[in-house]
């Protein structure tokens, strides 16, 4: 992810990008025939296709995405789930519990308010309801273990090229943990060592453009790992 | 901060009663980013006014029934704290700051793409730490920082700035005695992209051509104000 930023020009709100007629992604508008950028990022500007990769922001939906979610509400046949976006997602009873007639407490009881769980989007409809889903690979509750929220647009950088940043912290601090593209993180393990994997993504999500990040993420934990 | 009298000339020499020159603007300085809560944020001190702007969402709208199928709701708070003024200022709500807080709406909703997010809320605070003339332009400039801080999609960034009449000379950027005791005033913020207003105010009595003249020098101002609010953004997250 580093590497590709390098190079990227930073643009801003109202900025001119191009005057030819190529697709339009992300973050980008027309007007006039003119392409101008709609958000604070980085341009991404190819033969036939624009967008800027933003640098600040909320965590905008995308299906297939694997979000962490807590459940806010009971609905009349599934529940509200919190998504950390502009939207709340909906999860449907069936997609959970396997019985023929929903009821409340059967729902209260399969995921009460305040659950946190592992979950993807399955579809988002033209009205932006956003429908998750728990049939995905992985999807579970996630009980016990430390949540953390930093910002959706650092978790690319998190993750690093091919996951390099994030198997690293897993290996050396030995504690399972899940990331969601809406910006949480879960994490369980030993508590000391769980303490030292959080400080150091609060570090990442500090320093995302610093060249040499995951060496130095890597010192970090292990002097902090030494001191116990 | 002490309580000046009306003084007896504006201009003296060719300049202003603090030593600027009629179309000089005072130091502004932008900081964005500045607070941890809120999904935006923006420090302004321009001359003696010091603002505070914070933004949130798009987010779900309380109460439901504001929700709109179509597009995202805007709203805007201006807020005095009571210490930002001579005398101290009631704390609350009333009929200037809930005028102001209008059009600070009004100002900022051509360029916030609002079709995006339907059902959702976006909203703005401003808070202002302390006055000295031209908080209406300070807070919408804030503003417009805070929104683009907080990533949410808009057309342009929208500077603000005044100008008005004192002894009979039409200056930029008016500071408390001048806006107390001169004759006219012209807050405008523009998109400077396309030259569009989008607000205009007044405040006494201009001559057309005085007015012409006090719209161009206010223009100008805005396109300065929207150099500050460029460096401001670049600054916070190490653009070129």
């Amino acid at each position: 992810m580093m590497s590709e930023n390098i190079g990227r020009k930073f643009v801003l709100p109202g900025e001119f990008i191009s005057e030819e007629s190529i697709n339009l992604g992300e973050g980008v508008y027309k007007e006039e025939k003119k392409i101008y950028a709609s958000v604070m990022g980085l341009l991404d500007l190819k033969r036939n296709f624009v967008r800027v990769i933003p640098i600040t922001g909320k965590y905008v939906p995308h299906v297939n995405d694997y979000v962490i979610g807590i459940v806010n509400d009971t609905l009349f046949t599934g529940w509200e789930v919190n998504i950390n976006a502009a939207y709340n997602g909906i999860l449907n009873g069936r997609d959970y519990i396997n019985t023929f007639d929903i009821s409340q407490e059967k729902l209260v009881k399969a995921l009460p308010p305040g659950s946190v769980i592992l979950s993807s989007v399955r579809e988002i409809s033209p009205t932006k309801k956003i429908y998750m889903s728990m049939a995905d690979r992985g999807a579970r509750v996630l009980k016990g273990g430390r949540l953390l929220t930093i910002n959706p647009t650092k978790i690319p950088r998190l993750i690093g090229k091919k996951s390099s940043m994030l198997s690293m912290i897993k290996r050396e601090v030995k504690c399972t943990i899940i990331v969601g593209q809406n910006g949480r993180i879960w994490l369980d393990g030993k508590s000391e060592l769980v303490s030292i994997a959080v400080k150091a993504i609060e570090i990442i999500e500090k320093n995302t453009q610093m060249p040499g990040l995951t060496d130095y993420i890597k010192k970090i934990i292990i002097e902090q790992r030494e001191k116990l | 901060m002490k309580k000046i009298g009306q003084p007896k000339k504006f201009i003296i020499k060719g300049k202003r009663l603090d030593g600027r020159k009629p179309d000089e603007m005072r130091e502004v300085k932008i900081k964005a980013g500045v607070l941890e809560r809120p999904d935006g944020s923006a420090y302004l001190e321009w001359g003696g006014n010091k603002v505070l702007a914070a933004c949130y969402g798009p987010r779900e709208v309380h109460p439901r029934h504001l929700s709109m199928s179509h597009k995202a709701l805007l709203r805007c708070t201006y807020n005095m704290a009571p210490f930002s003024v001579n005398d101290r200022k009631r704390p609350g709500p009333d009929r200037r700051s809930t005028e102001i807080s209008k059009v600070t709406r009004q100002a900022l909703e051509p360029v916030v793409l609002t079709n995006l997010f339907p059902k959702t809320a976006i909203d703005v605070f401003i808070e202002i730490l302390q006055a000295n003339a031209g908080t209406r332009c300070t807070g919408i400039t804030a503003a417009s920082v805070a929104i683009a801080d907080a990533g949410i999609p808009m057309k342009d960034l929208i500077p603000a700035c005044a100008a008005g009449k004192v002894g009979g000379e039409i200056v930029l950027d008016m500071f408390d005695v001048e806006d107390n005791y001169g004759e006219a005033d012209l807050p405008i913020s523009i998109m400077p992209k396309t030259g569009d207003v989008s607000l205009l105010q007044m405040d006494g009595n201009f001559t057309e051509e005085e007015f012409k003249k006090a719209l161009n020098l206010a223009i100008n101002g805005c396109k300065e104000i929207h150099k500050v609010q460029v460096n401001a953004l670049k600054e916070k997250y190490g653009g070129n």
